[in-house]
């Protein structure tokens, strides 16, 4: 049997419900993110607090980094949803299971880029009479964002991937919407070839978002969107220049003078 | 003593006025080593002062007790005759925060320590908006201002990674002098530096100097110490060995401190 005795023609006609199968998978995992994100953050900051508190971050850390998404999501689904006596939506739980592991993950990326802004900023921070929390949002973590932004970026792609395993609830995505083709046309290894390339687009289209990210945050502006971002402020900052140098070159003439 | 004085002051100490920074007994312990063991110190309006000695001594710690980077253990720190050390019991005296002290007290690094997302213009407004609640467009001017005097206006929008040391660390002066400070600290400013580089920083110190600001320097630059030091205070082992105003370089009588100069020579 070869390659060309399948019917490759299912992918183009299917393609609709793959996309949005896709578009399901990205948009339980984008909302995760944003949490994770911030959540990691503030696990990030616990962790590197004082003993009294970061144990809090340690013990979810490695809680929630050990346990398997679909673990998690059913946990989450069937358990968590009987003892709080609500009932989740398959995207809520999806939201829920996710941001749970990935916070956990997000946080230790936070930490680690955190630690990798040098004392020295706090310091100066410190010494220039800004306070504990200023230099934290005015200086570190612009840096430590920076630094993270790569592995966010593979968590996210990670996030993605893991969305498949949500099929166990119900929720339409990738593999869920995979399984019900291939259920009516008996042509799994057509649809799962289908299921496979959509997530790899969709993984080279998460870094190509993240490197544009990443190019805002270079120093100085280089890519076409960190110099646009930046075109403001850049004239903002000559005009100032110029004002300067303007007065200055007219006291010197009045000591000439 | 909060009023600029604007006359002239004699170099050393100045028996009449009431020093801008007094330090007493001031002791410094990192867990069971004590770095610190009774510093007196007493720096006066306008006055340049110079701390040397062998590395180790002590005299970067006490400079930095005096904006509280390191707390001391036991003594008293008065700024503006305000308390802000740990004090003595018996006293009871003006109190102030960290945040008050370090907005009277500038500083300049070692290691520069430029914010590297921010280009030189915002490096310097940035703790004017800060600390100072300057708005945006108030604290960039001022830090134009700041950075034409140690002559890098043109420099405003580029980033750290675009400077030299040198400039990088002019930059850093401005960020120090854009706050107004009462007395400017130095911790070894130009020991990071290629040494073709010291020359351009050690000019914008030498101009902040003649503006009356008073200044502490920690430096290995003894030429620079010489021309400038109006109290030079050599440490060693957490002591202060000897000081001494003008001339003290070719004047000292210890037999350490003479040890010391002839060795750095």
């Amino acid at each position: 049997m070869s390659l060309f005795d399948f019917d490759w023609g299912l992918i183009w006609d299917n393609r609709g419900a793959l996309i949005n199968g896709m578009w399901t998978a990205l948009s339980v995992s984008t909302v995760a993110l944003l949490i994770s994100t911030v959540v990691g953050l503030l696990l990030a900051v616990l962790r590197n607090g004082p003993r009294s508190v970061s144990w809090i971050a340690v013990g979810y850390i490695n809680v929630f980094r050990g346990v398997p998404a679909l673990v998690s999501v059913i946990w989450v689904y069937f358990g968590l949803s009987l003892v709080l006596g609500i009932s989740f939506s398959v995207f809520q739980a999806g939201v829920i299971a996710l941001s749970m592991l990935y916070s956990a993950f997000l946080a230790e990326i936070f930490r680690s880029a955190l630690t990798a802004v040098p004392h020295g900023h706090t310091e100066a921070g410190w010494a220039l009479g800004m306070r504990t929390s200023q230099i934290f949002f005015s200086v570190s973590l612009p840096q430590a964002i920076k630094i993270a932004l790569p592995n966010i970026g593979s968590m996210y792609i990670g996030m993605v991937k893991d969305t498949s395993t949500f099929t166990v609830i119900g929720l339409l995505e990738v593999v869920r919407v995979t399984q019900n083709l291939v259920a009516t046309t008996f042509q799994p290894f057509v649809l799962y070839t289908a299921a496979a390339i959509i997530y790899v687009i969709a993984a080279f289209a998460i870094d190509l978002v993240f490197r544009l990210v990443e190019g805002v945050y270079v120093r100085p502006p280089k890519a076409l969107l960190g110099r646009a971002i930046r075109a403001r402020q850049r004239r903002n900052i000559d005009k100032i220049v110029a004002k300067t140098r303007a007065s200055s070159l007219a006291t010197a003439q009045l000591f000439v003078k | 003593m909060s009023t600029r004085v604007d006359e002239m002051r004699p170099a050393g100490g100045n028996a009449v006025k009431t020093p801008i920074v007094q330090i007493r007994g001031l002791h410094k312990s990192f867990g069971q080593t004590e770095v610190l063991h009774g510093i007196n110190l007493d720096i006066h309006q306008g006055e340049h002062v110079v701390l040397f000695g062998p590395s180790g001594s002590g005299k970067s710690t006490v400079l930095r007790s005096i904006n509280l980077l390191e707390e001391p253990t036991k003594g008293s720190l008065k700024v503006d005759g305000v308390e802000y050390g740990p004090g003595f019991a018996d006293e009871n005296l003006k109190r102030g925060t960290k945040l008050q002290l370090r907005r009277k007290v500038g500083m300049v690094f070692q290691q520069f320590n430029l914010f590297p997302h921010l280009c030189a213009l915002d490096n310097v407004a940035l703790p004017q908006r800060k600390a100072q609640g300057k708005s945006m467009s108030d604290a960039r001017e001022h830090a134009a201002e700041a950075l034409r005097k140690v002559g890098l206006l043109e420099r405003a929008g580029h980033y750290p990674s675009e400077l030299s040391g040198g400039q990088q660390q002019r930059v850093a002066i401005a960020r120090a002098l854009a706050l107004d400070p009462d007395v400017i600290l130095f911790d070894e400013p130009t020991s990071a530096l290629d040494p073709e580089l010291v020359g351009e920083v050690l000019k914008s110190m030498r101009e902040v100097a003649e503006t009356g600001m008073t200044i502490v320097v920690v430096t290995h630059e003894f030429g620079f110490a010489r021309e400038i030091g109006d109290l030079n205070v050599f440490m060693e082992n957490g002591r202060i060995v000897e000081s001494g105003p003008r001339g003290f370089y070719d004047n000292c009588t210890t037999e350490r401190a003479k040890e010391f100069l002839k060795a750095v020579k």
